[in-house]
């Protein structure tokens, strides 16, 4: 599916800002199933400097610095992608027990581009800033992890349990809930949804990442319309052994992601893929808007 | 051997002891220092103590303990005897050290670049990318000359049979060599003979390598002036428990001491914000952890960083000693993997052993550390898991399961290790002047990186256990010793101030003042002449109250209730105290640094001062230690008036020493000018409101009150041997230009500094004193210096109006842009 996408993130200021540094994951990221066909950065003001660059997790990035006192921001993202269908493939992936796949990462290495992989799947096996790990969170996901069940299906059944079990409710939460709030609220966004997931599958050994991006605004026509489609949204990839690789799922909405997701990039929470994060100096009070439109494209 | 000394030192111990090879049977290399100690009186050692405990307080060499809820600084302790090393013994340490900074940097490039350990499966993954200090927008920032590490320390500990062992790795900003410095600074002065006769190395080369090598490795060419290379020190600020070593260590290596907010990343480049515009930085000594240095990079909530560092570092634009990112090594979960990778990395066996260390992550070791649990200490695997360490032995069978599930729930997080034993050496004890004690000690080495290899500093920081205490430990209350390391040949007497500087070298005055600094001399002056005018005005308030003070004129009394209320002494608007009242009200003033007065005047000044640290001289230092001390001494309410008199008459015969100081002991730099300024607008302010509430008063009084205020009645007695009168008084303090304490003298000092200030810097508003100056010439002695004339009374309001003017002006020009308590982080 060929999709447009438009995000516009607005900040308006109570007092003027002297300088503002920004550090932007808005670039959707080249990928097997994804293709990004045009895409256009502006901001304004005008920023003083401008760069473009990748991180640590291979994620497009660009950093901006605006040193003219502004009482205004605007961020607009604007870009044209291609995305293949994925769903019936991962599912269709040889798949491996998940314990072995918790013990082949647990001492990763080897030679070439699969222990190279490996290496990478390990790091997103430990607690990070925003996701940590405990045992209540830990018992709550391995009901879903029998002996011997494969890691996708016991991963697709946890996904499917978060969904039943937590109410999607914009008001519940904020940045900064901690993960043991949502876990015991049970309700939350996409955001706390992924953490939740993310945090299960690591406690189980199982390494997990978590993906930024969008989904489709308005479905095609036949299609439901997705939760969270006004916003950035948030999933989980999930590694289900060498053969398999990452699978994308959404706990959100129940499903194994497909060409309705566009992937900004990952990291192993929202911190590492914020899509803007800022210092700014001055600005006292602030107001926020962010509007997200995806439409699909003729192809 | 002289028995007194040894009396209470155990001969007979299971550890091993630095100083006897065998009961009563000293080491050759302590023989001098024994012999000497017990050839001379008693009273010789009790004065070396004296001295040593009096060069540390005037120092003002502290350590501040973060669990004092209080926040307050302590004095650093510091043993009157050193350890004592020969040269041998020594050189074995170095090569063993040496090896270990240059296996630890290998190491840190690895994991910071193409990870083939990890790879390899020569470092297990989760100690990197579980470990949070692995920072990973660092990674891939290629450091200059592959360093890494450029100041590293290792502590070390000695077991019975004489064996060193590492306890600990120090990789992102090693505390302490300063302290080493300052000890070695002391100790040396109170041996000076023994000192130099058995050959000990000297520290300084050490220092200067450090320097040189920051320099070495430094960006050349980019944005700013060519051929100016600039180096600062990062220090998370005055309320960081080693800050009185970052300006030690500033001041020593010729370092602006510089803050987070002092810095600013444009162009990629760090810049130093100065009085004459942003300067560029090439290199950064940093005292500030890995993860507090850049908001946008890193640690979103740190307000101590430079935004866009990492970036600067990534892109070759700044060398930051440590890189950003080597706490990661300073943990002991690496222990057992070092022995292996030494042979890997260095073709080499592990010159010196670590402590026997299990890593619970590893199952085996997970299984064996339960096994021996009672020998063992648990710790964390990282220093950002705070979690005490636990002694095995201290756990009863409850505890116990406690810990082995814990241990099982998170392995990762937790490494084992085995008590280390350490060493005892001699320390003097305080309470008898004639008696050692022995101690448990263990040794902080350093080493820096050069172009040829890591070079470690002869000599270390030596930690002493208090009596008791199972870890030594700085924050529970350790003290430390001076370490000695004989040379064998000649002494390498290199000092950093023997260093010749080239013309090309000359620094201009003041080219790299911060504007932070800048602000706090200013308010240093104010604060300065505030403690000042405020404790004459106390003096006054008391002296009248007290029966053997000269009978004043009751009619003053009035107007001296009006001046401690405008200075917010008193209350506003409450009915005139009575004699009782006053009193109690003046003393609490004096002393209570909860409300407005002396006692929190006075701590305002010790703060800002503090920021100040690595501008003011010793002496000046010296000065303020001894007048805060006195200061913020308590004064019962049983001390008689008089006594508080005589501490008061201390305090400002205090204030004019340092006024003496600023005088005479600084540079006349913009710095100087700024301070300078905020003296001369405070001093305007309280002259003119004396002279305001003194002209609103009766006309018939006795104005002695007056010129004692303004500290011009020896001046008044000399030209007029007749009482004081309205014009003569008048002439004196509003006119002579000649009287430091007149209006006239304030407006014209004032009005220079600006002058110049706005020469250097572009106009600062030197024009808002053009009223004052017009006003002043235009009063006519005869028509205006009496009480009642409106003219003087408008002059003095156009005068303190004009100061008030002059600072804010300042303030929005200089200063404005430093406050970053405004800066946000957000994220969406």
């Amino acid at each position: 599916m060929r999709l447009h996408v438009v995000h516009e993130t607005h900040y308006s200021y109570s007092s003027p800002v002297v300088l503002s540094q920004q550090l932007l994951h808005l670039t959707p990221r080249a990928l097997d199933w994804q293709t990004c066909d045009a895409y256009r950065l502006s901001v304004e003001p005008e920023p003083g400097e401008f760069g473009e660059g990748r991180d640590f997790f291979g994620n497009r990035i660009a950093r901006l610095l605006i040193a003219a006192p502004h009482e205004k921001l605007l961020v607009r993202a604007e870009s044209t992608v291609s995305v293949a269908r994925r769903e019936q493939q991962a599912l269709a992936l040889p798949h491996a027990a998940w314990e072995e796949v918790r013990d082949r990462v647990r001492a990763p290495g080897g030679d070439g581009a699969a222990g190279a992989a490996l290496v990478e799947a390990a790091g997103f096996l430990y607690e990070s800033p925003h996701i940590e790990t405990w045992r209540d969170l830990a018992s709550y996901a391995a009901q879903s992890f029998p002996r011997g069940r494969g890691a996708l299906e016991a991963a697709l059944e946890l996904t499917r349990r978060i969904y039943a079990d937590f109410k999607f409710d914009k008001t519940a939460t904020s940045v900064s809930t901690p993960l043991r709030e949502v876990m015991g609220r049970r309700r939350g966004v996409c955001q706390d949804f992924a953490h939740l997931m993310i945090g299960g599958l690591r406690s189980l050994g199982l390494p997990a990442r978590y993906v930024s991006g969008y989904l489709l605004t308005e479905p095609p026509h036949g299609r439901p319309r997705l939760v969270g489609a006004d916003a950035s949204h948030a999933w989980v990839a999930v590694y289900c052994g060498e053969a398999a690789g990452w699978v994308d799922l959404d706990p959100t909405n129940n499903c194994v992601v497909d060409d309705e997701h566009v992937t900004l990039g990952w990291g192993r929470d929202f911190g590492d893929v914020t899509p803007m994060h800022g210092v700014i100096l001055g600005g006292g009070e602030h107001e926020l808007a962010v509007h997200v439109t995806v439409t699909p494209l003729e192809s | 051997m002289p028995r007194e000394l040894l009396a209470d030192y155990p001969q007979d111990t299971e550890h091993y002891d630095e100083m006897f090879a065998a009961p009563i049977e000293p080491r050759a290399h302590w023989k001098p220092m024994l012999e000497r100690l017990a050839a001379e009186p008693p009273e010789r050692n009790r004065e070396r103590l004296q001295s040593v405990q009096r060069q540390m307080r005037e120092n003002g060499v502290t350590y501040n303990v973060y669990a004092d809820p209080q926040g307050a600084t302590r004095p650093w302790e510091l043993d009157l005897l050193p350890l004592i090393l020969p040269q041998q013994e020594w050189s074995g340490i170095e090569v063993a050290i040496a090896q270990r900074a240059t296996l630890l940097n290998k190491i840190l490039v690895d994991v910071y670049g193409e990870q083939r350990l990890l790879k390899e499966g020569l470092l297990p993954s989760a100690l990197v990318h579980g470990h949070a200090g692995f920072l990973r927008p660092c990674h891939g920032a290629r450091a200059p000359g592959d360093v890494m590490l450029h100041l590293y320390a290792a502590d070390l500990s000695r077991s019975a049979d004489g064996q060193w062992w590492v306890l600990g790795d120090r990789t992102q900003a090693p505390s302490g060599a300063g302290y080493a410095l300052e000890n070695r600074i002391v100790i040396s002065r109170a041996f000076p003979e023994l000192f130099r006769d058995m050959k000990v190395q000297h520290l300084a080369s050490f220092f200067a390598t450090l320097r040189d090598s920051l320099a070495h490795w430094a960006p050349q060419g980019g944005p700013g002036a060519p051929g100016a290379l600039l180096s600062v020190l990062l220090t998370p600020g005055p309320h960081n428990e080693t800050y009185f070593e970052h300006a030690y260590l500033a001041r020593y290596l010729g370092l602006p001491l510089v803050e987070g907010t002092d810095l600013t990343v444009r162009e990629g480049c760090v810049w130093l914000k100065t009085l004459s515009g942003l300067k560029r930085v090439h290199a950064m000594l940093r005292r500030l952890d890995d993860d507090f240095c850049d908001p946008l990079e890193l640690r979103g909530d740190s307000a101590l960083g430079i935004p866009g560092l990492v970036d600067a570092m990534r892109r070759g634009n700044v060398l930051v000693a440590n890189a950003l990112g080597s706490n990661l090594l300073e943990s002991s979960t690496l222990f057992g993997f070092l022995p292996n990778l030494s042979t890997k990395l260095l073709g080499e066996a592990l010159r010196m052993p670590s402590v026997a260390t299990w890593w619970c992550g590893e199952p085996a070791a997970l299984e064996d550390a339960v096994a021996k649990l009672e020998r063992l200490i648990i710790k964390p695997a990282s220093p950002q898991l705070r979690v005490e360490p636990m002694f095995g032995e201290d756990l009863d069978e409850r505890g116990r399961k406690r810990v082995v599930a814990m241990l099982r729930a998170r392995p990762n997080d937790y490494v084992a290790h085995e008590i280390v034993q350490l060493s005892q050496a001699p320390v003097w004890d305080k309470a008898h002047p004639r008696r050692m004690l022995s101690r448990a000690i263990g040794l902080r080495v350093y080493a820096c990186a050069t172009p040829n290899g890591y070079v470690v500093m002869p000599g270390g920081l030596t930690r002493v256990a208090s009596a008791d205490a199972r870890v030594i430990s700085m924050q529970r209350g350790g003290s430390s010793k001076d370490t000695w390391v004989l040379a064998a040949g000649q002494v390498n007497t290199f000092s950093l101030l023997r260093r010749a500087i080239g013309p090309q070298e000359l620094v201009r005055a003041g080219t790299n003042l911060s504007s932070r600094v800048v602000e706090n001399l200013y308010w240093f002056g104010r604060y300065h002449e505030r403690c000042d005018a405020t404790a004459r005005l106390l003096r006054l308030a008391l002296a009248r109250l007290v029966d053997d003070s000269p009978g004043d004129d009751p009619g003053a009394q009035p107007v001296i209730v009006g001046l401690l209320r405008h200075a917010e002494i008193l209350e506003p608007g409450k009915h005139d105290p009575d004699d009782a009242e006053l009193v109690s009200e003046l003393r609490a003033a004096i002393s209570d640094e909860s409300r407005t007065g002396l006692a929190s005047q006075v701590r305002e000044l010790g703060r800002v001062a503090s920021h100040l640290r690595e501008r003011l001289s010793l002496d000046n230092w010296r000065a303020l230690n001894r007048m805060s001390r006195a200061i913020g001494r308590s004064r019962p309410r049983t001390e008689t008036l008089s006594d508080v008199l005589v501490k008061l008459d201390a305090d400002i015969a205090a204030f004019t020493t340092l006024s003496g100081f600023v005088l005479d002991g600084m540079t006349r730099d913009p710095g100087w000018r700024f301070l300078s300024v905020g003296r001369r607008i405070e001093r305007m302010r309280s002259l003119c409101a004396n002279l305001k509430y003194a002209l609103a008063g009766p006309r018939d009084t006795d104005l002695s009150w007056l010129l004692r205020l303004a500290d011009s009645i020896i001046t008044y007695r000399a030209r007029y041997s007749a009482r004081p009168e309205w014009l003569p008084v008048l002439d004196l303090l509003v006119c002579d230009d000649a009287n430091p304490r007149s209006v006239a003298f304030q407006v014209y000092g004032l009005h220079d500094y600006a002058r110049r200030l706005s020469n250097m810097f572009g106009d600062i508003g030197e024009e808002k004193l053009d009223a004052s100056l017009a006003a002043l010439r235009a009063l006519d002695p005869g028509a205006d210096l009496n009480h009642g004339s409106e003219r003087l009374g408008d002059f003095l309001d156009e005068c303190s109006g004009a100061g008030y003017r002059l600072g804010e002006q300042l303030g929005h020009r200089f200063f404005s842009h430093v406050r970053e308590s405004s800066r946000q982080t957000f994220a969406t």
